[in-house]
């Protein structure tokens, strides 16, 4: 019996070859496995030639808290290690004594009601209108991987206005 | 005469009004890449086959597009492009065939990590077309999406 079968086998290989690759070549095309473990790295340069002129390092979309804020909180290089905020496409409500700030996004005093004591965070500087495009210079030594939110903040009825999560640009 | 006194007044609170009210622009200009906007950017979101990175579209000084890709990663996979559709997102591994979204070729992916640029055809209408898509021909999988934002 088994020697009847490997017989069978033995004269019907060529047609089980002739089936079976090119199925297994076919399934390769298809599904490319190789690739699972294989990595396709480039590196191509920016198409505007990277020179003085300032580059975005880091940006984020403002959404509102206490009030409705919208537009975008950028940190712009501004060469020879200077680097500062600018916030386009901006609006938030007036009010007293906003002050723009940057803080952790993973500080729990974001969510509520604050005293500015209480947060660990960078004063940029006092709110230049609640409309429009602006600028605020970044001190040297600020660490913006662990200050990665740029916040508007009313210190006057401690409540953040709105807050922008930065990821890399 | 009394007549006059009030409208004088009036118009003095006017003007007190006025010259109170917040200026509401604080307009400067800063000086941008010689020639190039940055009209949008976004970034990646993608888990079924991790696609992260941001994804910008540039116009240069002859109103060319270009959509360029940073910190960029995503699977390898067989025959995987990159296309804009007309949507504002894309779910993991959606079918762009079978939910008929309209989309702009931008041509096959040239590597699964690192920086890379693509010509935007002219006349795409990115008001349209509002989300970058890593798109596995193949097997019509979305692979990874990033929704565009105005820079």
């Amino acid at each position: 019996m088994i020697a009847k079968a490997s017989s069978w086998l033995l004269r019907k290989k060529w047609i089980l070859a002739g089936v079976g690759v090119p199925v297994l070549i076919l399934a390769w095309w298809e599904f490319r496995p190789e690739k699972l473990w294989i990595n396709q790295r480039v590196s191509e340069p920016a198409p505007f030639a990277s020179s003085s002129d300032s580059q975005p390092l880091y940006t984020g979309l403002l959404t509102g808290k206490a009030h409705p804020t919208s537009g975008r909180a950028s940190i712009y290089q501004v060469g020879d290690g200077k680097r500062d905020l600018r916030l386009t496409d901006f609006t938030t409500s007036n009010g007293p004594d906003v002050h723009v700030l940057l803080a952790q996004s993973t500080d729990q005093n974001l969510s509520k009601t604050f005293v500015k004591g209480e947060l660990d965070d960078v004063e940029l500087g006092s709110l230049k209108a609640n409309q429009g495009d602006q600028n605020y210079d970044l001190p040297d030594s600020v660490d913006l991987g662990k200050y990665d939110a740029v916040v508007i903040y009313c210190e006057r009825f401690h409540v953040v206005f709105g807050l922008a999560k930065l990821e890399r640009f | 005469m009394i007549r006059a006194i009030k409208i004088a007044a009036v118009f003095a609170a006017l003007a007190v009004a006025l010259g109170l009210q917040p200026s509401l622009y604080a307009q400067d200009n800063m000086k941008h890449e010689n020639g190039l906007k940055t009209l949008e950017t976004g970034t990646f979101h993608g888990q079924v086959h991790k696609t992260s990175g941001r994804a910008t579209i540039y116009k240069e000084d002859d109103g060319r597009l270009v959509l360029r890709l940073t910190n960029f990663k995503t699977s390898n996979g067989p025959d995987v492009h990159v296309i804009l559709i007309a949507a504002t997102d894309a779910n993991d591994d959606a079918n762009f065939l079978k939910s008929n979204t309209q989309r702009v070729e931008l041509g096959k992916l040239k590597g699964n990590e690192g920086d890379q640029n693509y010509e935007i055809p002219a006349g795409t209408d990115l008001a349209r077309f509002q989300t970058v898509s890593i798109y596995c021909e193949r097997f019509n999988a979305n692979f990874g999406a990033a929704p565009l934002e105005k820079f």
